[in-house]
Parts: C-alpha cells; structure tokens; sequence
C-alpha cells in the first residue's frame, strides 16, 4: 500500500473517532457523578438545596441549590438514575436535577406545599404530593411537564405504586381512607376506609374534632402481594388487598401510630406508636402482633440493617436498636445531647444508616452491626432527609 | 500488514454503509420563547424502554445499555443526528440559564424535525445567567421578565410572609489560645473549648407553624400541672359466716391529685403529688389482711391533704441510670406489673395491684436508683424511711432491689420477669421477704400475671395488728384482655384471684372482676366485683362480696 492510501485510511479512522472523543471528554468535564448508585442525596431545608455525599469517600462532590425560600422537603433519584427531583414546599414548585452534572435543569409549577412523592416502577410517572393542596401533581418525565393535578385527597402525604404501575394508594392524613389512583388515566378511583372511628368517638369531641391523624402511608410488601397502612388516630393498621382493592384485616397496635415499615425480608413489619412510646412488630404471615416494646419519644422513622431495626426517636437523640431474630430490644445509640434527628436511609448492602441531624447540620452514618457512627459534618443547612438510590429504606416524614 | 489495514477500513466503511439503511437522520432546531434561536445549546437523544418495561439506571458499562447521542446545536439553533436506529426516544436540550426542553420523538423511516423551546430558568438568589441575562435585553423578554416579578411579589403576599431570619442558639466547640483567640479549626497552641453562638437560619414559616413554636417553647420552660380525680363507690353483701356489723353498707372514696413537673437541668426534672383523700372506703371498717381499695394505700392520713410524691430524678452515664430523691412512691418503680398495677385503670384491691408481702411502707423520703440500658435487662435498687416519726433514716430504712427481665419464650409474644428481695430494720431486727412478679402475653390480646412472695416482718412491741409478725407468704394471678374481646377498642378487663397467708395467723383471699370503659382520653368508668373470703384466727370464716363503680379522669 502506498503511503498516501496509508495516509487516507488513517485520516478516515481518525475522522471517525475524534468527535467520539471530543464528545467524551466535553461530557465527562461535566459529570458529577458518573454512578448513581453510589450518592447519598441530602435535602438541606434551610440552605435550599440538595447535596450529593459520596458513598465511599463521604465527601461531599456537589450541591444543587434551588433558590431562596424553597424548603425543599424530600428527594428521590428516578428509577433510570437520570433525574433527582423534590418538591420545594415553601415555593409551590417541583425541582428537577440532573442526575449526573447536578444542575438544575426544570422547574415545574405544582400546587400548595409540595412533600412527599413517588415515582411509577417505569420511570415514567413522577407524583407529588401536595398536601396542603389536598392534591396530588403528575409530572411526565419524558417531557419534564406537569400534565394533571388529581383532586379529591384529603392532606395527602404518600403515594405508593404496584409492581405492574397500574395502580397508585395514597395515604390521606386528614382522613381515614387510602385512595386509590389509576395510574393510566391519573384519576382518583376510589377510597377504601381503613377502619370504622368507634361511636365512643362521639363522647371525645376534643379529640376527633379538634385535629385529625389519620393515614401517613399505606405501605406495599416486599413480595408486592397486599399493602398495610396505619391510622394514626384510630391505632391500628389495616391490610389491604389491591387486587380486589378492600380491607382484608384490621390490626390493632400501640398508640398513635406513626407510619408502617416494612423489614427488608419481608417477615415483618413496625409502627412506632407515638401515643405511648412502643412499637408494634408485626407478623406479616400471621398478620398479628407478636411484640410490643418500649421505645423513645417522637418517632420518626425505622431502618432496617444487619439484621436489626433502628428506629429513630427525634428529640430524644437516641436510635433504639432491636434485634429482628429474636424480636426483642438490643439497647439505643446515643447520638448526641439536644438535637434534633430527622430520618435515614440505608445503603443497598443493607449495612450502614445514614442519617440527617438537623441540629448539628450533619449526616450521621451508623454500622448497623457494630452500632459505631460517625458525623459528616457541614453537609448544608438542616439537613432533613437523605436518600439512596434503590435503598429499602426511603422515606420521609 | 498494508493488506489488513485496508481490509479493516473497507470493514468499517461496509458496516457504516449497511447500518445506515436501517437507520434514520434526526434534525431539528433550538428556539427560546419569543423564536430567537440558540446556539451551543446541548441536544442529547436518549432511547426509552419499551413501554411496561421497568426503567433501569443509566449506569456506564451497563451490559446491554444503549448510549445516549448528543450533539450541539449550531449559529442557527439547529442540530443534527445521524445514524439513528428506529425507536422511542426523548431528546432533551440544555443551555445554561434556560430550563430543559424535553419531548418524545417516534424515529422510523419518516421522522418530522424537531424544534425544542428553552423558558428561562428562574431561580431566586442565584447568581443570574449571562445567557440568559443576554437574551433578556430585549424589550419583549424584559416585559415578560416583569410579569414573573410581579407574580413573585403576589406568591409572597399571598402565602405567609414570615421571612426575617430565624435565629437558634447553638453549642459549638472552638479552639482557644492562651491570648483568648478563638479558632475555628485545631490550632497550634490552642485548646478545645465549647461556647455557645447565635446563628441566623432563612426559613419562611406559615404563621400557624410560627406560633405552634413560639407556644411550644413556652410550654417547655413552665412548670407542667395536671390533674387527676378519682371516685370509688363500693358496697359490701355478706354471702356466709357470723352476721357482721359491715353487712348492707356502701363506702365511698374520693380522691384528687395535683400533678406538678418541671425541668431543672440537662436530664434533671422535679415532680410532685399532692393528693387529696375523702371519704369512707370499706377498709375504715374491716381491718383485713389486704386493702380492698388501693387508692388509700402508703398515705398517712384520710379526708386530708397528702403529700404522695415529691422528688427529684436525674439521669446519668448515657441516660441509663437515673436517680430519684425525695418522698417517693416504691410502686411507681418496684413490681410494675403490666396489667396488675394501677388501681386507677385495672383492680382496685391492693393485693392484686401490689404484693404485700413488699410491706411496701407509707411514702417517705428515700432514694431509687434504675439502671436500664433499653436492652431487656434492667435493675432497680431503693431505700426509704419506714417510720414518719423516727429520727434518723438508719433506725428505719427499708431497702428494696429488683432485677427485671423483659423475655420472649418460643411461639409468645414479650413477657416481663422480676424477681425482688426486700429488708426492713424498722422493728430493730432486720427481717427480709423475696418475691417474683411477671405478666405475659399469650396472644396480643390476652395477657397473664402471676406474683409471689414470702417473707416476714417482726410487729413493734405491743402492736399485734401488723401484717406478717410471724411471717407471711402471698400468691396472686389472672388475666386481662385488651384490645380484643371488648365492647369498645380502648376498654380492658380482667380477672384475679390472691391469696395471703399468715403461718398460724389469718388468711384471706380475694377474687376480683373489672371491666374498664374508655368513654374518652380523660375518662374512664369502671364497674368492678370483689369476692373476699377472710379466715380470721379462732373465728369462723365469713365472705363478702364488694361490687364497685369507679370513674376516673385526668388532665
């Protein structure tokens, strides 16, 4: 071959490559973070913004702030790791993150005080909440526009999708019903009672009209099969069926119960009662509770690691542990003196927590077999949630 | 090695070839809001999964994962992508100062171009775009500009309007040297202190949010008052033996309690219990060997003001020991037996909501100390004068420890075991009792308890009245349901049978029904039924039988 062919040839293979090249290299100058998989997400209220703390090096690698006076409340990473998203409370708006550059790159205008949220298995659908809107706002993540709001709820503060994305339960706190959404059409379907409010209720007015607690989340089992919601006001949870969408069974737990979660195994599952400072651990087989322990004040949330639930008691400082085999207490991890905890997550290994202490503007990350913690400290300002991508242990409060 | 060059040239360029008669050109422009074109504008092509597939994370070296394509737009906003295999997509543009676009594009063998309208990105307190700030100087931008303000302004005015700052004190470690410099971070020279700052915090509040803090402080900082009242109605029905003087009689007891707390210091709080008794319970009237009605109990006086409890606890080492001081109720902390405890909500007899083979004394000054690391195992130890009237503690101490488990046996729920041993010197001898008290559930509805003890305690000199002189052995059990079997959720009932024995001395038994009406959270109503067999020493035995009303309320 001569040396021009030579030449020709491999001036076309270079051709070819270096926009390849170039294209790399531009998008790799920007990128944050290149896995998804391996950021905590934390959702600073009072600094307005989301910081991404790296699994492995704990550092913070970036920060997307969302404007003055946003209150962010809850985030989450799309199911495809493209997009982190949170409601802004205060603002009346949805933020959309890019995923990996970290800026923001949408802000779509939702209803009244957006909190919680949740997104269809395929990605497709995000649903925020907005509860004092009574509200729910379906935002298209394909075109990263708003395109219905569904009225009818009642304060609502969680939404929770089934394994086929036909269906969506809504948990109402200012009522006594979970609602159901049909995920094709974003309508309200219908709303299933979880209990009935006794007729003693009459005799306490104070009490059932002064405010109501009513249902926080109805939460779905591992094996997607049925899902359990508590009712705060009238203390018990209630097993729901989804494929005939009725209440299968109704059990009674402590006092006050705050929510429902679910152990990673499936066997069982917890309400921290905050009417008299118990939990109520639950056999999800036998649908019975078959422990009630004592625990700390203002609970608000339980984490499941090393074969342990951690439940998070707020003003207290202290994480109460609880040994799963044999179902009783294994001690409480002292955080620290006058401060504030918020809720946690836990990582996919299902062996550390991480959780967000407001007071003290860190992220604690505890070893679920150990108990030792340790504080990254300066990751924004008050820290309210953390999230991992694909954890068991999202959630807020 | 000429030859394989080429071939691997003509190689790629068949392949490039044959891929693109299966594969269609994307084209389309970037546009702002008002038609003005982008340039630089970052257009990415992104496949979806097939619809119902679960979306999967866009992972680097993701087998099986399709890479996104991007392109930039050109001086005209426009871009162009080749090569596109047919499919699904959404295709995405990115300027800095500009929100994403993004729509979904069907790519087949006719795919219309696509045209992408970036809205400025609008972000409070963030430094402005240039690019966008750029695009704004037109008239028509600055008026829409404007109007963005002024809905702004309208959202402030509308919601809450809270804004100053909010400022909370905090404690902070610093670094100080021996001029007084402080430092944030470790510095030669310096050592770690701890002071305390203000720092300022920017949240926007509903008002209602503001207020519920505000009142919420305040509360923490006054002294908590409550309030609790009782009234205990009982009649007496003799069922066998010797007629007795109490046959036919009713007896009432009414009692009132003011609640006082407060917190003193870190983990350090005060509390207080002035009752007030009055009324006639039948215990005025028979002396047994047990109370048939507990509210009386350990209190000096009747139809008087009582000082029940008034003390002082502190927690220490992690908060797993606290310590109370003061005049301290012993029940309150000993034998707290779940469902046979408190003659408030469950059996008004004292021998099934006490052990009295404890001899727990009248409430006096003493110190308890409980140690709980909220792992199942606690320990309690106390001590407490027994005598109001003697001069000195060590003449008349009463001493108690506890050991308490908290167990789950196979195929059961959580048990509760304790197991106590008390002295008391009160006499001038000391004199010792052990005992076990434990409740279990069976079912999450259905809780059993069973206590007992043995012991004795010599009776002051000349005083023939005291219980278990020559020594004494107690025995009690029963059940509750709760939250199951009831008319309304929060109600409970239970049913107990005790016996108390004194070697060569009297002995008695008693068996008590109740069932406890929630009517609401400060109120609850009782009707309860004792049965009481009493065998006095050289006297035929006799029974009666106590039917009861209670109603109960607290603030």
């Amino acid at each position: 071959m001569s040396k021009v062919k030579h030449f020709i040839v491999a001036g076309a293979v270079a051709a070819g490559l270096c926009p390849v090249i170039a294209g790399v290299l531009a998008r790799a100058a920007t990128i944050k973070v290149p896995d998804p998989t391996q950021v905590v997400m934390i959702v600073n209220r009072d600094s307005n913004e989301i910081a991404f703390m790296d699994i492995k090096t704990k550092k913070i690698v970036g920060k997307t702030f969302l404007g003055n006076n946003v209150n962010p409340h809850m985030v989450m990473m799309s199911p495809d790791g493209r997009y982190v998203v949170t409601g802004g409370t205060r603002a009346n708006k949805a933020y959309i993150i890019d995923a990996h550059t970290l800026e923001l790159v949408k802000v779509i205008p939702v209803d009244i005080a957006p909190e919680h949220l949740a997104f269809s298995p395929d990605g497709r659908w995000y649903y925020q909440g907005n509860p004092q809107g009574d509200s729910l706002s379906v935002i298209d993540m394909v075109s990263l526009t708003k395109i219905k709001t569904i009225p009818g709820l009642v304060e609502p503060l969680n939404v929770v999708f089934l394994a086929d994305g036909s269906k969506a339960y809504v948990g109402n706190y200012g009522a006594h019903w979970v609602g159901v959404i049909d995920v094709r059409r974003h309508e309200l379907l219908k709303k299933i009672q979880i209990a009935e409010v006794p007729g003693v209720a009459k005799l306490d007015p104070a009490k059932y009209l002064g405010e109501i607690k009513g249902i926080n989340i109805p939460q779905i089992t591992n094996d997607g099969r049925y899902l359990y919601a508590a009712d705060t006001d009238l203390g018990v949870v209630g097993k729901i069926d989804p494929r005939e969408d009725k209440v299968v069974k109704v059990i009674r737990v402590g006092k006050d119960p705050w929510r429902i979660y679910m152990s990673h195994d499936g066997k069982y599952a917890i309400t921290p009662n905050n009417g008299d400072q118990t939990i109520s651990i639950i056999d999800l087989t036998a649908d019975k509770v078959v422990a009630t322990l004592e625990a700390g004040e203002n609970m608000t949330g339980v984490n499941f690691a090393a074969g342990k639930a951690f439940v998070i008691s707020s003003t207290s400082g202290f994480v109460y542990t609880y040994d799963m085999k044999t179902l009783r207490p294994a001690g409480r991890i002292k955080i620290g003196t006058n401060i504030q905890l918020e809720t946690a997550t836990t990582d996919t290994a299902d062996e550390k927590l991480y959780l967000a202490d407001s007071t003290e503007n860190a992220v604690v990350i505890i070893d679920g077999k150990t108990n030792a913690f340790e504080k990254v400290m300066n990751v924004g300002l008050y820290p309210w949630g953390t999230h991992i991508m694909d954890s068991k242990d999202n959630y807020c409060h | 090695m000429s030859r394989l060059v080429l071939a691997t040239a003509s190689a790629v360029l068949f392949t490039a070839v044959v891929a693109s008669a299966q594969t269609s050109t994307v084209t389309g422009r970037v546009a702002n809001a008002r038609g003005g074109v982008i340039a630089n504008a970052d257009v990415t092509l992104h496949l979806l999964p097939p619809p119902g597939q679960p979306a999967m994370p866009a992972m680097p070296n993701m087998p099986g994962m399709v890479a996104d394509k991007t392109a930039t737009t050109g001086a005209d906003g426009s871009f162009t992508f080749t090569q596109v295999p047919p499919g699904q997509y959404a295709v995405m543009a990115d300027s800095p100062g500009f929100e994403r676009a993004s729509q979904e594009l069907i790519v087949g063998a006719q795919t219309p171009a696509v045209t992408l309208t970036l809205s400025a990105l609008e972000v409070p307190g963030a430094e402005p775009s240039v690019a966008a700030a750029g695009a704004a100087t037109d008239p028509q931008a600055l008026l829409a500009r404007i109007k963005t303000l002024e809905q702004r302004i309208a959202d402030l005015e509308s919601g809450t309007v809270l804004s100053e700052p909010e400022t909370r004190v905090k404690r902070i470690e610093v670094f100080t040297d021996k001029n007084g410099v402080e430092y944030e971070q470790p510095t030669p020279g310096a050592k770690k202190t701890i002071t305390y700052q203000r720092e300022r915090v920017y949240r926007r509040q509903w008002l209602s949010e503001k207020l519920e803090q505000a009142f919420s402080d305040q509360e923490a900082k006054r002294i908590a008052v409550g309030m609790s009242a009782a009234s205990v109605t009982q009649f007496a029905r003799q069922t066998s033996g010797p007629p007795s003087t109490s046959n036919g009689h009713a007896y009432q007891l009414a009692s009132a309690d003011l609640l006082f707390s407060a917190g003193l210091a870190q983990y350090t709080s005060f509390f207080a219990d002035i009752v007030g008794l009055s009324g006639a319970p039948p215990d005025a009237e028979r002396h047994g060997l047990t109370l048939l009605n507990s509210y009386s109990s350990r209190l000096v006086q009747n139809n008087q003001v009582n000082v029940r409890e008034a003390w002082v606890k502190t927690e220490l080492f992690s908060q797993k020991l606290a310590l109370v001081a003061g005049r301290v109720d012993m029940t309150n902390y000993f034998d707290r037996n779940a469902v046979a405890n408190d003659e408030t909500s469950q059996f008004v007899g004292d021998a099934l909501v006490n052990d009295p083979v404890l001899v727990l004394p009248t409430n006096g000054s003493g110190v308890v100390g409980l140690f709980d690391a909220k792992n199942g195992l606690s320990i309690r130890a106390g001590f407490q004068q027994t005598n109001a009237d003697a001069t000195n503690l060590t003449e008349s101490i009463y001493t108690l420890t506890e050991v308490g488990y908290v167990a789950r046996p196979p195929g059961l729920s959580e048990g509760n075991y304790r197991v106590w041993y008390r002295s008391d010197n009160s006499t001038g001898t000391r004199r010792g009792a052990v005992g076990l008290s434990a409740d279990q559930k069976l079912t999450p509805i259905f809780t059993v308890f069973g206590r007992y003890g043995t012991g004795k305690v010599d009776a002051p000199s000349g005083d023939t009245s005291t219980l278990f002189s020559t020594g004494g052995r107690f025995y009690s059990g029963g059940f509750q349901f709760q939250n199951g079997l009831v008319f309304n959720p929060l109600d409970r009932w239970g049913v107990g049978y005790a016996r108390t024995v004194v070697p060569s001395g009297p002995s008695e038994s008693v068996v008590e029904a109740y069932y406890n009406f929630r009517i609401s959270e400060k109120l609850r109503l009782s009707f309860n039924l004792q049965h009481l067999l009493e065998s006095p020493v050289g006297e035929a035995s006799h029974a009666f039988l106590f039917p009861g009303v209670r109603l109960q309320a607290s603030f």
